[in-house]
């Protein structure tokens, strides 16, 4: 303090690596689940997985008893509320403000956003391994054979879990805004299915319509049938998937890039 | 040391900063001065490119901000305290920080100590911090990648008179260890004491800039005085060509307190209270941003009895 250090009027930098990519990738993830919020969430998300598999293994007819059986309902579980849990990661720095400090941090935003969904899609990777094992335990008590059904369980685990990642990052991009963006999640994923599935039963043109403008009826040969989608249902998927996952994920990429955080 | 020129940023039909240029120093501490919404806040999220400019460039050391790598470590920011996650523990926004910054996390307790958040208030969550222990947390944050550029918008803001203390000494020593501080406040009591230059500021456009005593030099000089017999004293000044008016319980000379005491002395007047009336910063404060301020000038604001 005494002594008086010539003043530096230019920043010397030479020393200073750029914030590497790994390390922020870490941080989301860290920021992901040291809030309580988060935490409960995610332990909840968890739990709910572990009652719904019980339940099931003790309540399902013996021939509906099988690993890959109960892998997808655990995963379907996973996927439902997944999202939720990816909104916040992107939500919260605007709901909670932290986007002051984590975009003045990094001000290259792309880095950011990049390092944010590489560490949505490794939370969801490990909640999915997780998953998993919760529905050997449950095989285990349904006492129902080992026999997987790999394109079940490739779909139900990694396929729709994907997407829903996809889907919640979107959402929260776009909307910036914590409540809004879990209601409209929901809105999206419960109540839309229902009123087309009720639109479909009255009007047989919207039937023949629905699987190419609304996203839930495309991807549900994916999970019917043979388990894959084939020539028709691809174009259905495709379309269905660029209006409501490709075309709100471009538009939040945007406005995420450009919003001034507050 | 960092270069503001021209800086200009329009919301709509708002100008919220018009042409905005200074510079501050490094090894000195700078305050930006101005009321509320007049600018300040916005100039200091363009230093860091929060908010891009709609015109003007700003610069940190020579670069603009998005070209400084790892930035924590050489830019300290404090934009808002109260922006920070309701659920996360002190500690752990500092871990964030430090992690971001490839600190190693013994540099958190460090930070935790010296703005005396340690042990159980470090524990705390943010929802339960009171404003001062927010600012505390975000000065915190601020100095943990050991930056040798500060800029903090309010930091005494919700500060209780020890903290505004702490703060003012902790500035200072980090200014004459050749840091650059660039404070914004509004309240011009908490900056006069600790900066060196200060950048006055209303609706958007720079109003004045210069150290204390160049912006004090333009005021003529006056004496507030009061003594046993006002009328005699104004009558005995009178008569050594001095101007008087009536100022509270006393009057108000148009010379310095000098003049007063010698006429006093002349004509034998007891004096019970004499000091100087040229305008404090605040007046002219005030005066500068008498046309941007909602309230309007107090004109009254040197008046005696306005002051204790």
């Amino acid at each position: 303090m005494s002594t008086t250090a010539p003043a530096p009027t230019a920043l010397d930098v030479s020393a200073t690596p750029p914030v590497p990519f790994g390390r922020l990738v870490s941080v989301e993830l860290r920021k992901a689940l040291d809030t309580r919020a988060g935490r409960w969430f995610t332990g909840s998300i968890l739990a709910l997985c572990l009652v719904v598999v019980v339940i099931y293994a003790l309540a399902a007819p013996t021939e509906s008893q099988s690993l890959g059986q109960i892998a997808g309902v655990a995963g379907g579980v996973l996927g439902y509320f997944l999202p939720v849990l990816v909104i916040l990661m992107l939500t919260s720095e605007w709901s909670q403000r932290t986007g002051l400090v984590t975009f003045t941090l990094e001000p290259r935003r792309p880095r950011v956003i990049g390092a944010k969904l590489v560490a949505a899609l490794l939370l969801g990777i490990g909640l999915i391994v997780v998953a998993l094992v919760i529905a050997v335990l449950g095989n285990l008590i349904g006492g129902g054979d080992w026999s997987v059904e790999a394109r079940v369980l490739i779909n139900g685990a990694v396929v729709a879990n994907l997407i829903a990642i996809l889907t919640g990052f979107a959402i929260g991009m776009l909307l910036m805004n914590t409540p809004a963006a879990i209601v409209t999640y929901f809105i999206y994923t419960l109540v839309l299915p229902t009123a087309v599935g009720v639109l479909s039963a009255l009007q047989d043109w919207f039937d023949k319509l629905a699987p190419w403008i609304e996203f839930n009826t495309a991807q549900q040969p994916l999970f019917m049938g043979d388990y894959r989608l084939e020539g028709q249902e691809w174009a259905q998927f495709v379309t269905a998937g660029l209006i409501w996952l490709v075309l709100p994920f471009v538009l939040g990429l945007m406005r995420l890039l450009r919003a001034e955080p507050k | 040391m960092i270069t503001v020129q021209s800086l200009t940023k329009v919301y709509g039909a708002h100008r919220a900063v018009d042409d905005v240029s200074f510079t501050a120093q490094s090894g000195r501490v700078t305050g930006f001065l101005g009321p509320n919404g007049a600018g300040k806040t916005t100039t200091m999220r363009a230093m860091v490119g929060l908010t891009p400019p709609t015109s003007g460039t700003v610069t940190i050391g020579g670069l603009p901000y998005a070209d400084i790598p790892n930035p924590g470590r050489h830019v300290g920011v404090l934009l808002d305290a109260s922006a920070q996650h309701n659920g996360r523990t002190g500690r752990e926004v500092l871990t964030i920080g430090a992690r971001t910054m490839g600190l190693p996390d013994s540099r958190v307790e460090e930070m935790l100590d010296l703005v005396s958040l340690s042990g159980d208030e470090g524990k705390r969550r943010v929802r339960d911090y009171s404003l001062g222990m927010r600012q505390r947390l975000g000065v915190a944050h601020a100095l943990l990648g050991d930056p040798s550029v500060l800029i903090l918008d309010e930091p005494a803001n919700g500060l209780d008179p020890a903290g505004i203390r702490w703060m003012r000494s902790l500035l200072k020593s980090y200014a004459d260890r050749g840091g650059t501080v660039l404070l914004s406040s509004h309240l011009l009591h908490e900056v006069e004491q600790i900066a060196d230059e200060m950048i006055l500021i209303g609706r958007g456009k720079i109003v004045a800039q210069g150290d204390r005593k160049s912006l004090l030099s333009g005021g003529a000089a006056s004496a507030l005085v009061t003594s046993e017999d006002n009328e005699r004293l104004a009558k005995a000044l009178a008569d050594a060509g001095i101007a008087t008016s009536a100022a509270g319980e006393g009057l108000r000379a148009d010379c310095d307190p000098a003049a007063v005491g010698r006429a006093a002395l002349t004509a034998g007047v007891v004096l019970t209270d004499l000091r100087t009336g040229s305008a404090g910063l605040e007046d002219l404060f005030l005066s500068l941003t008498a046309d941007t301020q909602r309230e309007g000038h107090p004109s009254a604001a040197t008046d005696q009895g306005d002051r204790a």
